[in-house]
């Protein structure tokens, strides 16, 4: 952003201070009117259908957008860093049929060892996610290959892995106690899903703000060659952080596993899911070009996105017609994004 | 210029191996892939050079040449289309829609019918290009993002107009002499890409146009100071890659014999990348020759059938082609840089 001539030192240094200055205003200046827009399509909605309003809607309309704000947070991992992932459908596809599978394997007949069954379940999901990220950023990092031929190349892997696995069918039978943990069970009458949401979004906002890692991301989206002759190792950055991105997916994956309750080889369904998930981080104001975002831009997109699509849902919006809109407002929203911009 | 050129490793010290790579340079890697791949197979399955499979084998690689071709045209300028495959399936409904249509009011007008089917089906490409082209040129949104948007609003819109039911309802005439019919042996279809590619080679080399969609793509700033006007080329580029994806849609519907908004799909968009970028288009753009890309589309549409004939599992096809594409593009890569610090 800095393109000042450095005339003199000091001057330079204003400059650099003014735009980051208009940036962080800028972000500012997003974050005030999305949720303005929000509150109105809300409106607009329960203007239309009361019902959108009722608590026990809300309720669900929080609870549906937390799966989309995990994924939006992974896909901003690495957006921020200038790159995007396209295989996170396919990872969270191949991740539930890898975590089923264990479960089911793992739980004897009689339902004995769930306890273990879980951990390893957990354990296997998040370790196939965090490969993919490795390759992902592997091939994007020391490779030096685009983001978009890499994990193009990764989703088609994580498609095969998901259908070999599961051999095209779904994975039965998984135990009520892994659905419990991760979807029906409540705490202090707040369902799962949305505690892990919350957890998720305050760890990755520390991660984002109070460390070397997380500001570092920002720097390399920002300005990759400032971050390497500031001697960051920015290609072990760039890993990590398409390895957080494929973590968290496969986080997601988990909650969505225990929501249906098997595993399901087509979950991540092609690009509809990457789709939603960058839609939902660039909606809220995370830049492609990298450098720029937030916990609360995914946050606010993931929100926006499903507040939409449970409105249409309610007002009874031909499934189809909602597909047009969505393509639409995603134009639109990005529009006004830059046009606010400039 | 293409990718495969690059991979030469000049200044090594091993004189036979210089001398291997300058044979590869002076004819590149892909045909000598597509070669080896031939001999292989014909060697190890009879079955491949059979007749029906060399058709076959064509017809597929008419259809992604096709559709390649236009996509390169976008890379070129620094862009990406992601909603060609969208554009097949919308052609493909729309038309055979319009031909129901036509052929329902005057049963006798054979070629009204066919004519307006085609010109409406041009028309569906010719809209999402011009709409893709000018949100990225005058609205400067990220391409990626458009063409993601314009992806859901085509598909939605096939789906709508179709049901998701196969149209049925088009002439015979169409059908049988057009779509299935061989000319002197050869697919009507083959004939059609011929002329597509070689059109498009023509344009890139001979007309003003294909010069400033390289400098547009090489350069951008460079190409506005030198007068050159950016937007309307730009919009020219994503016109004509979805019109190509329009002719493509239009040939295998008519192969076909119904027009199916399924049709193209994910699958379709990722292929054409695929093939563009092993032919040796780079997604910073200015680089890309079309007989590159449409060999590219064969040797990956021969590929895909000699799996097919080993018996390799379609889900492990897949994974091979994802590491393929990763592997193609991490060699151009590597390629670059040694040429670069040699």
């Amino acid at each position: 952003m800095a393109e000042a001539k450095p005339v003199d030192r000091s001057d330079a240094t204003a400059s650099a201070e003014d735009a980051t200055r208009r940036l962080q205003r800028r972000i500012r200046m997003t974050q005030a009117l999305l949720p303005v827009v929000l509150l109105l399509m809300l409106l607009g909605f329960a203007a239309a259908e009361p019902r959108v309003l009722s608590f026990g809607n809300l309720a669900n309309v929080l609870q549906q957008a937390s799966y989309l704000f995990v994924f939006a947070l992974a896909q901003m991992c690495v957006i921020v860093t200038r790159g995007f992932d396209l295989s996170l459908g396919t990872n969270v596809s191949a991740v539930s049929v890898l975590s089923a599978l264990t479960l089911t394997g793992l739980v004897g007949a009689e339902g004995n060892g769930v306890a273990v069954a879980i951990f390893a379940g957990l354990l296997v999901g998040l370790g196939f996610g965090a490969l993919v990220g490795v390759f992902n950023g592997l091939v994007v990092a020391w490779l030096r290959v685009n983001p978009f031929i890499a994990t193009l190349g990764s989703l088609n892997i994580c498609l095969g892995v998901a259908s070999m696995a599961s051999d095209g069918r779904p994975v039965f039978n998984v135990p009520d106690a892994f659905s419990q943990i991760f979807y029906s069970g409540t705490i202090l009458g707040v369902e799962m899903p949305i505690i892990y949401a919350a957890v998720i979004g305050i760890a990755m906002a520390l991660m984002f703000s109070r460390t070397v890692l997380g500001r570092s991301l920002f720097l390399i989206g920002s300005n990759p060659r400032a971050a390497e002759v500031a001697g960051l190792p920015t290609r072990r950055y760039l890993t990590a952080a398409y390895v957080l991105a494929g973590a968290l997916a496969a986080f997601g994956s988990l909650m969505l596993t225990a929501r249906t309750g098997s595993g399901e080889p087509n979950l991540g369904g092609g690009l509809r899911l990457v789709g939603e998930s960058i839609a939902a981080a660039v909606i809220g104001g995370v830049s492609l070009r990298g450098g720029v975002g937030g916990v609360e831009a995914a946050l606010i997109g993931a929100l926006f996105i499903t507040v939409l699509s449970n409105g249409m849902n309610l007002v009874r919006v031909d499934g189809y017609i909602q597909m047009i809109v969505l393509g639409a407002v995603l134009i639109g929203a990005i529009f006004l994004d830059r046009f606010r911009r400039t | 210029m293409s990718g495969q050129n690059l991979t030469g490793l000049p200044g090594r010290p091993q004189y036979s191996m210089e001398q291997l790579t300058r044979a590869m340079l002076a004819v590149g890697l892909l045909p000598i892939l597509l070669i080896l791949t031939v001999v292989v197979m014909s060697i190890v399955e009879p079955k491949f050079y059979g007749i029906f499979n060399v058709l076959n084998v064509l017809r597929q690689s008419s259809f992604l040449a096709i559709v390649a071709c236009g996509q390169m045209l976008v890379l070129i300028v620094g862009g990406l289309d992601l909603s060609v495959g969208a554009v097949v399936a919308l052609t493909s409904s729309v038309m055979a829609k319009t031909m129901q249509a036509i052929g329902f009011v005057m049963p006798e007008a054979v070629g009204l019918t066919i004519f307006g089917g085609i010109m409406a089906g041009l028309g569906c490409g010719l809209g999402i290009g011009l709409l893709n082209g000018a949100c990225v040129a005058f609205l400067r949104i990220s391409p990626f993002m458009v063409t993601l948007g314009t992806l859901w609003i085509a598909t939605g819109i096939g789906l709508l107009l179709t049901n998701g039911i196969p149209v049925y309802g088009m002439p015979d005439v169409f059908i049988n002499d057009f779509g299935r019919a061989l000319w002197f042996g050869i697919p009507t279809t083959v004939y059609v890409a011929l002329g597509v590619v070689f059109l498009v080679v023509l344009l890139q080399r001979k007309t003003v146009l294909g010069r400033y969609l390289y400098a547009i793509g090489g350069n951008m700033q460079a190409a506005t100071v030198s007068g050159v006007a950016t937007t309307g080329y730009i919009i020219i580029a994503y016109v004509l890659c979805s019109m190509l994806a329009s002719v493509s849609g239009i040939l295998q519907t008519a192969r076909l014999g119904s027009g199916q908004a399924t049709m193209g799909g994910d699958l379709l968009m990722l292929e054409s990348i695929a093939a563009a970028v092993i032919g040796g288009a780079s997604l910073r753009g200015g680089i890309g020759r079309a007989e590159m890309v449409a060999l590219s589309a064969v040797f990956l549409s021969i590929l895909s059938n000699s799996m097919n004939l080993m018996r390799i599992d379609s889900k492990m096809q897949l994974v091979i082609l994802g590491l393929i594409l990763v592997a193609a593009v991490a060699i151009d890569e590597l390629g670059k840089r040694r040429q670069i610090r040699g």
